[in-house]
């Protein structure tokens, strides 16, 4: 809880290109205000999410690792959602099982006209985030 | 200078090492590591399942850091080891035969100035092995010894209540004079029972390598042979063997990037290892050592052949641990028992 | 009881009937008593081939190894290799077979049962045994060493490895011929049982664990290595992807994907085994070889059991089960948990 007054935390956010990516944007030029702290990268679909990006984003330094996609029954791709779900449900639970806090990473699906629920679903997670303080459990400490 | 010491006095001699960060082996998680000593030591391990190499060759060591920012020359700067004097306890023969093979490596040709800044500041206490300790041992086939001092500052001798403590170097006198007022001169009987442990330490039964001397000749005969690959069918290529030798000392050498604006990171030496598929694989995508049998060949002739040729020793000291710890049964002993044997 | 001589005459009427080019088994080794793999080509050699409590290896690791041998000297396979083969050593095969590694016909699986027992842990003889063992042997429920000092018979239980006692499918029932007795069900010990006990811990004593067992990890990748399910060419965390080349400029080398860094340090070290255990989810069947083979006694188990219940628990499935069915992580339900999901 280092610094709480101050202190920003870093979130990477994966956004699938078709709905989230697209809510984000809508977010953004219905000018709504939520907070500047996620980094999007815009990812083909939710189902490309290998479990590597997650645990490599938390290597790299962030603090929050949220991953974004459409609502289920409407993947670009079919079943892309289906498959991140079951995915991400299985490294969420192994990086609460080596002690990690369940709240530094997040999913949610935001369709492209969700642009208020992108807002509010980053908005939640800075909050959740802050009093956590910084992540160093997983983050690299090359000195 | 040689003198005695009572077994419950040793843990006064190591709080009498001020200056000196002082290690010794305990049990942790289940095997034995050097640790900085907390609390009271008793030498009773069997060896440690890592060596004490790393103390002076560290797996990972940072050379300097460098940043670059856009417009300006780069800016590096050298990152030098601590200078905190380490001594540690319990160090078996085989292992301080072990140093003396990395200090021929690290300081004959080339100077390490890395390897150096750390190994002038270690201090090895040997325990000589009244027994093996090890199913595996086999320091007498590589000219060795269970009570050898090479590569040691001091060399404690089990004696049942009490430590024969001998030096070997100008170091060890000083940990010794460090506490003086502590040791016992040795009286004859001391000398006697000495001399007893050592010759029945020397007449334990061994592994052993047959015919060692004429190895690097009959290694070099079998270059081609079909054996190694025979031998070698069961490896898995992992690291152990290589990561846990007091004498394996292939390194490599990464840049780390910490960050992008400005570009910055570490320089840094990471050991390597030759079992690893990918340790001579080249950009083009050849690899001149492609099969196990290949990777095989080079541990064992490098031990057993090229490093005779190139520094008059065989580099292993017969320790044991790539036998013991080998997770298919490859078993050094019987590698060089058989290719000799086929050499004829 | 499982008499050595049955494999051994099955092997070598195989090989003499050609009908496998090689059998893949294991043979008394030179350090102690245990046994090591071995792969036999000729009827002769299969007397060399023993079956006791050091059989430890999952020998399904060099069917892999033969399938990359011929696809790299780009060599027709001809007959099929045989592979002897324990309960949790078959649904390896299975799995291999799932993924479409090769195909059921070019494997002939020798299946042998562990039936009450299972392979020796050797960390846990210490103390148990006098003196350095040169042979073991099942006995019934039993396990029977020769010391130096005489034979001396244990418990099995009291030396098992753990993940045997947890075992309860000791029948390879994947096999073309199989010896010993279907146990399938047995419950030495419950399954999952250490999971269930680590994971009473909060979770800033479960991480203070994982945090020293990954600080101690000296990266030999013996847990990789000794894996039938890690069979990449090449691995994600080798950084051999890149060359470089002398046109290469440092800004271009800076900003490649480095997914992990060599150097054996915490964060990489941890990025390393969790890939490695989402890698093995649904794939990994619990031979336990990477917790046994590791040097420095890192419970790698608890990882891939973790992964091996929720697929159990969650979705239903269990790895090695089936040649035809989906893999966990290419196939959903329905019905699959959402809920953590906004």
């Amino acid at each position: 809880m280092s610094e709480p007054e101050t202190y920003e935390p870093k979130i990477v956010a994966f956004l699938c290109k078709w709905c989230s990516s697209a809510g984000s944007d809508l977010a953004g030029v219905s000018r709504i205000q939520y907070p500047a702290n996620a980094t999007p990268i815009t990812v083909p679909c939710s189902g490309s999410i290998s479990p590597l990006y997650i645990l490599s984003a938390f290597n790299k330094g962030a603090d929050g690792v949220l991953l974004s996609g459409c609502h289920i029954g409407d993947c670009h791709y079919i079943e892309g959602n289906y498959l991140a779900r079951r995915k991400i449900y299985l490294i969420k639970e192994l990086l609460e099982f080596v002690g990690v806090e369940p709240d530094r990473f997040r999913m949610s699906w935001v369709s492209a006209a969700e642009g208020a629920k992108y807002a509010q679903v980053v908005k939640d997670f800075v909050a959740d985030l802050k009093p956590l303080g910084p992540q160093d459990k997983l983050k690299a400490d090359r000195t | 200078m040689e003198k005695i010491l009572h077994k419950e006095r040793i843990d006064d001699w190591i709080s009498a090492l001020t200056g000196w960060e002082v290690l010794s082996p305990a049990l942790e998680d289940g095997i034995w590591a050097y640790r900085p000593v907390s609390g009271a030591v008793r030498l009773d391990h069997p060896n440690t399942t890592q060596p004490p190499k790393g103390l002076a060759f560290p797996q990972r060591e940072v050379f300097f850091s460098f940043e670059q920012i856009k417009g300006e020359a780069p800016r590096l700067t050298q990152i030098l080891p601590d200078t905190v004097q380490r001594a540690v306890f319990g160090v078996r023969p085989c292992d301080g035969r072990g140093a003396v093979r990395m200090d021929r490596v690290f300081g004959d040709h080339v100077e390490d100035t890395y390897y150096q800044a750390r190994r002038k500041n270690v201090a090895y206490v040997g325990l000589a092995c009244n027994q093996p300790p090890s199913a595996n041992c086999f320091c007498l086939s590589v000219g060795g010894s269970p009570v050898s001092t090479d590569g040691l500052d001091v060399l404690l001798t089990d004696l049942g209540d009490r430590y024969f403590v001998a030096a070997v170097t100008e170091t060890g006198k000083a940990l010794m004079t460090a506490a003086n007022s502590l040791f016992d001169e040795p009286a004859d009987a001391d000398r006697q029972q000495l001399k007893s442990v050592h010759t029945e330490a020397l007449a334990q039964p061994q592994r052993a390598v047959h015919n060692p001397d004429a190895v690097p000749a009959k290694l070099k005969a079998s270059f081609k042979s079909p054996l190694w690959e025979e031998l070698a069918r069961a490896c898995i290529g992992c690291g152990i063997c290589t990561f846990l030798c007091p004498t394996c000392h292939c390194f490599d050498i990464n840049d780390e990037v910490t960050g992008s604006a400005p570009l910055k990171g570490n320089r840094v030496r990471t050991w390597d290892n030759c079992q690893f598929p990918d340790f001579t694989m080249h950009t083009s995508g050849h690899n001149p050592r492609p099969t196990v049998g290949a990777r095989l060949r080079q541990r064992v002739c490098h031990k057993f052949q090229y490093f005779p040729e190139n520094f008059g020793m065989p580099q292993c000291t017969g320790c044991g641990r790539c036998i013991s710890e080998c997770p298919v049964g490859i078993d050094i002993v019987s590698v060089v028992n058989k290719v000799v044997e086929h050499a004829g | 009881m499982i008499n050595v001589r049955d494999i051994r005459d099955a092997a070598r009427d195989l090989l003499a009937k050609g009908e496998v080019r090689a059998v893949i088994g294991y043979r008394r080794g030179s350090r102690g008593m245990a046994a090591e793999p071995v792969v036999i080509t000729a009827p002769e050699q299969a007397d060399e081939l023993v079956w006791d409590p050091t059989c430890f290896h999952n020998l399904a690791l060099y069917l892999v190894e033969d399938r990359k041998f011929l696809a790299h000297s780009r060599k027709a396979p001809g007959a099929p290799i045989a592979i002897i083969a324990k309960g949790c050593d078959a649904r390896a095969i299975v799995v291999l077979m799932q993924e479409h590694y090769f195909k059921r016909e070019e494997v002939y699986i020798i299946g042998v049962s562990c039936e009450g027992v299972g392979v020796l842990d050797e960390r846990k003889l210490a103390g148990h045994v006098p003196g350095t063992p040169t042979d073991a042997a099942f006995e019934g429920d039993d396990f029977v060493f020769t010391t130096p000092e005489g034979e001396k018979r244990l418990p099995a239980r009291e030396v098992m490895a753990d993940r045997c006692l947890e075992c309860r499918a000791p029948f390879p029932k994947e096999h073309n011929v199989v010896f010993g007795e279907d146990k399938t069900g047995r419950e030495l010990a419950a399954p999952f049982a250490a999971l269930a006990r680590f994971e009473e811990q909060g979770a800033t004593e479960r991480w203070d664990f994982w945090r020293r067992q990954f600080e101690r990890c000296i990266r030999c990748f013996a847990c990789r290595s000794v894996c039938p399910m890690c069979y990449c060419d090449e691995c994600v965390v080798d950084s051999i992807t890149f060359p470089v080349a002398p046109e290469t400029t440092a800004d271009e080398k800076a900003n490649r994907i480095r997914w992990i860094e060599r150097s054996a340090v915490r964060s990489e070290n941890i990025t390393y085994h969790m890939t490695r255990a989402m890698h093995l989810a649904g794939r990994c069947i619990d031979c336990g070889e990477c917790e046994r083979v590791c040097p420095v006694n890192i419970p790698l188990r608890l990882l891939n059991n973790k992964m091996e219940r929720e697929a159990r628990e969650r979705f239903g499935y269990e790895p090695g089960a089936s040649i035809g069915a989906a893999s966990l992580v290419a196939s959903f339900n329905d019905s699959d948990p959402g809920s953590f999901i906004r």
